[in-house]
């Protein structure tokens, strides 16, 4: 690793990487033709082989100004991490394909940390064992990583936070001042005050499509395991996986029913022989903690509720599924899964009613 | 010399008595026809003069000046093409003035003289006063239904002209023509496996409860719509005339027994636009589909496709019962006191928001949220999704409940709505309502719930209140309502949340 850059040759990283042509490939041959502040005053003075060398096609904007950029980055509170500073991830010297900086909103904590990612569309299901799994980690004393995505990200950050046992990191993949999506605001705040945002995105960045999967491996790259709670086969949690089996970090997977898309994904994770998560304890083991002891009750269900939970089972399902698959009249099912919503164990979303794991 | 015949003309949904003044006089030969006429209206000159000189008779060869009075309404129309050839006659001292008096005379002229039926004859017949009216023969059934009248029926002027005369008798009333009341589309024994949809077909006829159905295309949203009408009471026979009117001046066809008996079911394309669905109309100003439903069924299929200034149209009808479309020419009352029926696939993608199965992107559903949001889903007091039913239902398994034994159950709750005081509990409103719908302790709990939870808004408890003392109605059981009536309304009344919120 080259020397510590001086405050000029940080302001040029940041100016570079706040050009949204630039990904990490192109700031990785940047950085690699030598001091980034003389690489910017060449790119600026249009010298075509720096151009080619950084893989651009057209010049850099003219009004992008490396001190303005900086201050703005230190109005906002965020610090800027490059590697070889004493904050630096460790788990970062080795990665095959290392962000050039980092925007930290407060030093990343270390100790054994867990990344709880899946699907943005998932059930109600994987939202409460996303809960559970974040919220159950950080009492323990687990970094909870993710992604700060609608969905699975935001169940498990939400819940974990909510305990204030252990810090919360939310990987983001627009700037720090660009919150998204919009949904999750007061979870974004909440971390930026609480907790830990990072990104390697600078200040004003918009959340373009192709920063998701780079965000997506430096949440694996933070990490010491990835848990998967709900993923179709295709789509962001994946390229997470891809990028923890990149690194060497195990993946684990919570298991789904087999006819839920949501959890097709997971699924397919656990058939190839990734381990599954059937309890926090699982993860907690496979970190090298030992399980955590932990009450819980069970809810006191009659015979006639009990025949009802079984017939609504862990899918969505309407009233008119239910009603067939329990043998219930339709004026019986609706009293009871109103009765067990209100005590917690069924919820209702929109006309579909779930089970809700505890 | 101067003519007055009696006839009349429609103004929307109402009949309007026109008096035909008819003057001939020397001078250079010309026709003015003043009063307001509309084109058709105008266009009489030319269809009553070939009719005359088919007929063999003549027009004469002098200035004629007809006026339609009263003058400042418009009058639409071909209608009153009779009432001008016979004015005309008299005037010209073909025919005697005698003639005519305490008759009126309706119908529209070929030019071979023959006397078409016009849109309108039973609110037109309604508003002469006169003892005998003449129409045109294939009319007669629809002119004949106010039976306050010696109704005439003629086919041709020159039988016409013969009867008045009395060189021949009247022609005999021709049988009513062999136009049936649509037959129902078919019993809901055919709607399997699909339990809170039945229910929810049957409560929205018990109570007038709006109803909307999500679900995906081919799970039976349409099969079911056309059904329920099948379990709406017969109507009355005030309601049935009111219908009978709105149908007849549309210019629908009215059946041949007489009074639209059979609650309608209307069914607008989503392609329908504002004039077509809530009346209006440049020059004759028509009923919309609205008013065509009066006292049935308005079934919109496809909810999210209609443009969503036309659906916002149906909101002051729906509280109102009426529509009053305002022209140039004046304002014009429609009747529309119609139940809503609305299907729609709650998002693109046909899962209908099942979570986690649901592959819609985010703005797709978000752009359904925003068609199905605000005042007009409030009015839906029944929401159910409607899913395809396992196909072993479909093919076979138990048989359901036909049309008749629930249309039973609906006639006697509604007979229940009437000792209240409203012909449907879904009239019900604030203190009525609470006397009429009293809690049991633990309906009242689970209501308490909804609403800490914030499942429930107050409105929604209202109207939860009366679907539930609907379903208690078709159970038979005496309010106080129990939480199983309150739940199975909670049931019928899915709040589509689109997009999970994950309390973030």
């Amino acid at each position: 690793m080259s020397p510590p850059l001086s405050p000029d040759d940080r302001a040029a990283l940041l100016a570079m990487a706040s050009i949204a042509s630039f990904g990490p490939k192109r700031l990785q041959a940047a950085l690699a033709l030598g001091p980034p502040a003389r690489t910017w005053a060449r790119l600026v003075a249009r010298h075509v082989p720096t151009m080619r060398r950084c893989g651009l096609d057209r010049p850099v904007p003219v009004d992008v100004d490396p001190e303005q950029i900086r201050s703005r980055h230190t109005a906002l509170g965020v610090d800027v991490i490059v590697p070889g500073d004493p904050d630096w991830p460790a788990a970062l010297e080795e990665d095959p394909d290392p962000p050039v900086l980092l925007l930290t909103s407060a030093p990343l904590p270390t100790g054994p940390a867990v990344a709880v990612v899946g699907t943005r569309r998932c059930t109600g299901y994987g939202r409460a064992v996303a809960a559970r799994l974040g919220a159950e980690l950080a009492e323990a004393g687990v970094v909870v990583v993710s992604g700060l995505a609608a969905g699975i990200d935001a169940a498990a950050q939400r819940a974990a936070y909510d305990t204030g046992t252990a810090p919360v990191v939310g990987v983001i993949g627009s700037g720090p001042d660009v919150i998204y999506p919009r949904r999750n605001e007061r979870l974004w705040r909440d971390l930026a005050a609480g907790g830990v945002l990072v990104g390697e995105t600078p200040a004003g960045g918009q959340p373009l499509k192709w920063r998701f999967p780079a965000r997506n491996r430096i949440i694996a790259a933070l990490s010491d395991i990835v848990v998967v709670v709900e993923s179709r086969t295709a789509g962001g949690s994946m390229h997470t996986v891809d990028a923890a089996q990149e690194r060497a970090r195990p993946v684990m997977a919570v298991p789904g029913p087999i006819t839920s898309p949501a959890s097709a994904g997971t699924n397919r994770l656990l058939a190839e022989g990734c381990a599954p998560v059937c309890d926090t304890d699982d993860v907690l083991v496979a970190l090298g903690l030992a399980a955590a002891e932990r009450f819980r009750c069970a809810v006191q269900l009659d015979p006639a509720d009990a025949q009802l939970l079984d017939a609504l089972g862990w899918e969505p399902s309407t009233v008119d599924e239910v009603v067939q698959r329990s043998g219930l009249g339709l004026a019986e099912v609706s009293r009871r899964l109103a009765e067990l919503s209100v005590r917690g164990a069924v919820r209702d979303s929109g006309g579909w009613w779930e089970r809700v794991a505890r | 010399m101067l003519a007055t015949v009696a006839s009349a003309t429609l103004r929307g949904v109402e009949g309007l008595p026109v008096r035909v003044e008819v003057h001939v006089s020397n001078g250079l030969p010309s026709f003015s026809i003043v009063g307001l006429p509309d084109t058709a209206c105008r266009e009489a000159r030319d269809r009553a003069r070939a009719a005359l000189l088919s007929s063999g008779l003549s027009w004469p060869q002098r200035k004629i000046t007809v006026n339609l009075a009263p003058s400042g309404v418009r009058k639409v129309g071909a209608g009153l093409d009779l009432a001008v050839a016979l004015g005309v006659l008299v005037a010209d001292e073909q025919l005697p003035s005698t003639m005519l008096e305490g008759r009126a005379f309706v119908g529209e002229l070929g030019l071979d003289g023959a006397v078409k039926p016009v849109p309108g004859l039973v609110p037109m017949a309604m508003a002469i006063g006169l003892d005998e009216l003449v129409v045109p023969e294939a009319a007669v059934h629809e002119a004949a239904l106010v039976g306050r009248h010696q109704v005439r029926g003629v086919g041709h002027i020159a039988t016409l002209l013969d009867a008045l005369l009395g060189r021949t008798p009247w022609p005999p009333l021709p049988p009513p023509p062999a136009i049936d009341a649509p037959a129902p589309a078919g019993d809901l024994a055919d709607v399997r496996g699909q339990p809170s949809a039945r229910l929810a077909a049957e409560v929205a006829a018990a109570g007038g409860h709006h109803l909307l159905l999500l679900g995906p295309p081919g799970s039976g949203k349409t099969m079911l719509a056309e059904r329920l009408v099948g379990l709406l009471p017969e109507l009355q026979r005030p309601q049935a005339l009111e219908a009978t009117i709105v149908h007849s001046a549309a210019g629908l066809p009215v059946p041949g027994q007489g009074l639209i008996v059979r609650p309608p079911l209307r069914a607008p394309h989503h392609s329908a636009s504002a004039v077509a669905l809530v009346g209006g109309g440049s020059g004759a100003v028509r009923p919309g589909e609205i008013s065509l439903a009066h006292h049935g069924v308005l079934f919109l299929d496809e909810l999210g496709e209609f443009p969503s200034h036309v659906l916002e149209l149906l909101r002051q009808p729906l509280e109102s019962g009426d529509v009053v479309v305002a022209r140039a020419s004046g304002s014009y009352r429609f009747p529309a006191r119609f139940l809503l029926v609305a299907a729609m696939n709650p998002c693109p993608c046909g899962e209908a928001l099942r979570p986690g199965a649901c592959r819609c992107g985010d703005g797709a559903r978000m752009r359904y949220v925003r068609r199905l949001s605000g005042p007009l889903l409030d009015r839906f007091d029944l929401r159910v999704i409607v899913n395809r039913p396992p196909p072993g239902l479909v093919l076979g398994g138990p048989g359901e409940e036909t049309s008749s034994v629930v249309a039973e159950r609906v006639r006697c709750a509604r007979e229940r709505a009437l000792a209240r005081g409203v012909t449907a509990n879904g009239e019900l409103r604030a203190r009525k309502l609470d006397a009429a719908a009293p809690l049991r302790c633990d309906a009242r709990r689970l209501l308490e719930k909804g609403l800490e939870r914030g499942q429930l808004t107050a409105r929604g408890v209202q109207r939860l209140r009366a679907v539930a003392l609907t379903v208690a109605d078709l159970a038979g059981r005496e309010p106080p309502l129990t939480a199983d009536d309150v739940a199975t309304a909670l049931a019928l009344r899915a709040e589509p949340r689109l997009v999970e919120g994950v309390g973030a």
